[in-house]
């Protein structure tokens, strides 16, 4: 089988030739500090694992006004371009900070203007000022966000390109500026998680009401999707994982809107992984019953995750893949190759049975030994079915 | 007396902070822990055993619930919010010297690191179980741990790491707190940090769970 084909079966269920085995994310700085500056392709190519190629393709829709943001700089990894128009344009603006590069984004708008600051780091970047700091600011957006569109024919001549090497990965967009797939996920981000928490409890209706805006912009996106060769789009994020909220939230905010996405998305003839990079123990029936054609992280507890992939099979294992599980914390760093391919064993044990399971650390990673990564390309390459 | 002090303990553990709060829509219209704090203190209960009886006695049965999986965060950080509806009130007497905190407690997320939700719900337990806390929030510098330190020198120093890479700068934190502070108890937890970890890195005690190291204290440690 090609890398395309074993991903396929996989995601499809079905039992491919051997176990697909692959990393979730490489960050630019893994692949400068410890690859010698390689690219996300050659490092695929290097240990022999299943290539992902992640594919960020929107377009502006000229008929709404919008345009490309001209004052957006170089995109940064797996970074959107912006999508503005005369009522929504960004502003960057740099802060002197003695410790992280820091920059505010003014959001200029007729009515008021909104603002966020991200930092970052040479690992990641974050948000310390939120978007929504009144809760009138929500009229602000609904009345002027832009919708980035899906560039259709981009996708298709990445995927051409691509051809049968390994999966092309697209996401649902998160916010602009920054933002995650998920529609509670991605109002965490704008208004911060505990505050949303405790709207669920004080104002719950206005949480819908985000929550809706937030919809809507992603809707517009997911129907453009159509014919878009993507093998697999993201959806969800951390913030709806069982080490954040309980069941009842997930119940009332979070699946609501996700299914309809991933409805839509369905209809648009897409595929769709849900993301949870912590808990998923609680919410796995949850999870499976919004129809996602496959769910990951799969965090073992040792890397502050809860998954049980043994458990995890059993429960949803006819119902959707899995993908992810293994613990890159301890075995890509500091232990010996042989223990690399004994977790790798452990976890083909558990979830590859009669297939749909993808091999992956669960999330990213920051740091790892060349030889122990060789040890797990190779050790899943031998998990024949 | 033990009725307004179990309810207000009732209010704490359902999220009730007022008459005025909307949630638990069962409890709408009813006073809420600010109200049945005031109506203790003037019924002439000491504001020590409000604080026992009532609000840490509240958090605890919540903090338990958590601990075995009964409860999630999103009912913890509704049970504090009422909390602090009482500590607002009780704050003047702590000021005066009527009623004390069992101790002082630092805690910070450390350095590189900006997960904050663990470290607000040690903050909210260690101060349910009636200590003062000094939250020094995330990225925390060593150096910011040590000033903390210098102005509370009998506190215990509690930290907090959700990455595999930030916890690594645990040890340097907890090195140089030792070094300058060699008996500053320093506790550490986060998802990622097992208790062979703090062996590694030379920290006093380790806990996956706030009620733990609550436990722990209480046991007179
Ligand atoms: C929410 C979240 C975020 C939010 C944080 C929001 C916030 N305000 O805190 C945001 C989106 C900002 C975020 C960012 C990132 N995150 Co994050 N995040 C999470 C997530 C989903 C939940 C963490 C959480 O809050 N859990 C709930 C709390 C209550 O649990 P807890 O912190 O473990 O605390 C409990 C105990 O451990 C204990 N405890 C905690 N501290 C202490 C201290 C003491 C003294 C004691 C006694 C006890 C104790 O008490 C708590 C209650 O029981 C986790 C996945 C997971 N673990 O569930 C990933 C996770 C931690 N994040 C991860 C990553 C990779 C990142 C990013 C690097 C992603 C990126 N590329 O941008 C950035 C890093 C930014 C930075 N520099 O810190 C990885 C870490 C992997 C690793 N092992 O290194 C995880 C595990 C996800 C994954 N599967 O990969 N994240």
């Amino acid at each position: 089988m090609t890398s395309k084909q074993r991903f396929l079966a996989a995601i499809n269920r079905e039992t491919p030739d051997r176990l697909p085995v692959t990393a979730h994310h490489v960050l630019p700085y893994f692949l400068e500090t410890q690859m010698n500056g390689i690219s996300y392709q050659e490092f695929f190519d290097y240990f022999g694992l299943d290539p992902i190629n992640w594919v960020v393709a929107y377009k502006p829709d000229p008929s709404r006004g919008e345009y490309f943001d001209p004052e957006q700089g170089e995109l940064g990894f797996l970074e959107p371009p912006r999508i503005c128009s005369d009522n929504w344009r960004i502003k960057t603006e740099e802060i002197q900070d003695p410790k992280y590069k820091t920059v505010r984004f003014n959001f200029e708008t007729p009515k008021n203007n909104l603002s966020m600051v991200l930092q970052s780091d040479k690992h990641t970047t974050w948000v310390t000022e939120r978007l929504i700091k009144d809760k009138a600011d929500i009229d602000i957006i609904a009345e002027f966000f832009t919708v980035p569109l899906c560039d259709v024919e981009e996708v298709n001549k990445q995927a051409e390109a691509f051809g049968e090497k390994g999966m092309i990965r697209g996401f649902i967009p998160g916010f602009d500026v920054y933002g995650q797939p998920g529609c509670w996920q991605d109002a965490a981000v704008l208004y911060g998680i505990e505050q949303l928490i405790l709207e669920t409890f004080h104002d719950p209706q206005w949480v819908h009401t985000l929550l809706k805006i937030l919809e809507k912009r992603k809707k517009a996106y997911v129907s453009s999707m159509e014919g878009a060769k993507f093998d697999i789009v993201e959806h969800g994020g951390g913030d709806a994982s069982s080490t954040v909220i309980s069941p009842k939230i997930f119940d009332e905010f979070v699946a609501p809107y996700d299914v309809e996405l991933i409805e839509l998305a369905h209809k648009a003839g897409q595929r769709i992984v849900y993301h949870t990079c912590g808990g998923m123990m609680p919410l796995l029936e949850k999870i499976a019953d919004m129809n996602p054609d496959a769910a990951e992280t799969f965090t073992p507890p040792a890397m502050g995750g809860d998954a049980d992939l043994k458990e995890a099979k059993k429960r949803i294992g006819d119902r959707l893949c899995i993908i992810g599980g293994f613990d890159q914390f301890h075995y890509f760093k500091d232990c010996t190759p042989e223990d690399t391919r004994q977790e790798v064993r452990r976890c083909f044990e558990e979830a590859g049975d009669g297939g749909g399971y993808i091999l992956a650390p669960s999330d990213h990673f920051f740091n790892a030994e060349i030889k122990l990564l060789r040890a797990y390309a190779e050790e899943a390459r031998k998990c024949e079915y | 007396m033990q009725d307004i002090l179990q309810r207000i303990a009732v209010c704490i553990e359902r999220g009730k902070a007022s008459l005025k709060s909307l949630y638990p829509p069962d409890m709408k219209g009813q006073e809420g822990v600010a109200e049945l704090t005031e109506k203790a203190l003037k019924k002439g209960i000491s504001a020590q055993e409000v604080l026992n009886k009532g609000l840490i006695f509240g958090m605890h049965s919540i903090g338990e619930k958590f601990s075995r999986g009964d409860v999630f965060i999103p009912d913890l950080l509704i049970a504090a919010q009422a909390m602090n509806a009482a500590m607002e009130l009780l704050r003047p007497r702590f000021e005066s010297g009527e009623i004390h905190h069992k101790g002082t407690f630092i805690i910070g997320t450390v350095s590189g690191d900006l997960h904050d939700i663990g470290k607000n719900i040690v903050k909210i337990v260690m101060e349910g179980a009636g200590w003062e806390v000094i939250d020094l929030g995330t990225d925390t510098s060593t150096e910011s741990f040590i000033k903390a330190i210098k102005n509370s020198p009998g506190a215990l120093v509690g930290m907090s790491a959700l990455l595999t890479t930030t916890m690594l700068n645990m040890e340097k934190s907890v090195r140089d707190i030792h070094v300058k502070y060699p008996y500053i108890k320093v506790i550490i937890g986060g998802a990622p940090i097992t208790e062979n970890f703090r062996k590694d890195i030379g920290a006093d005690l380790y806990f996956p769970d706030p009620n733990k190291l609550v436990e722990y204290l209480k046991a007179g440690n």
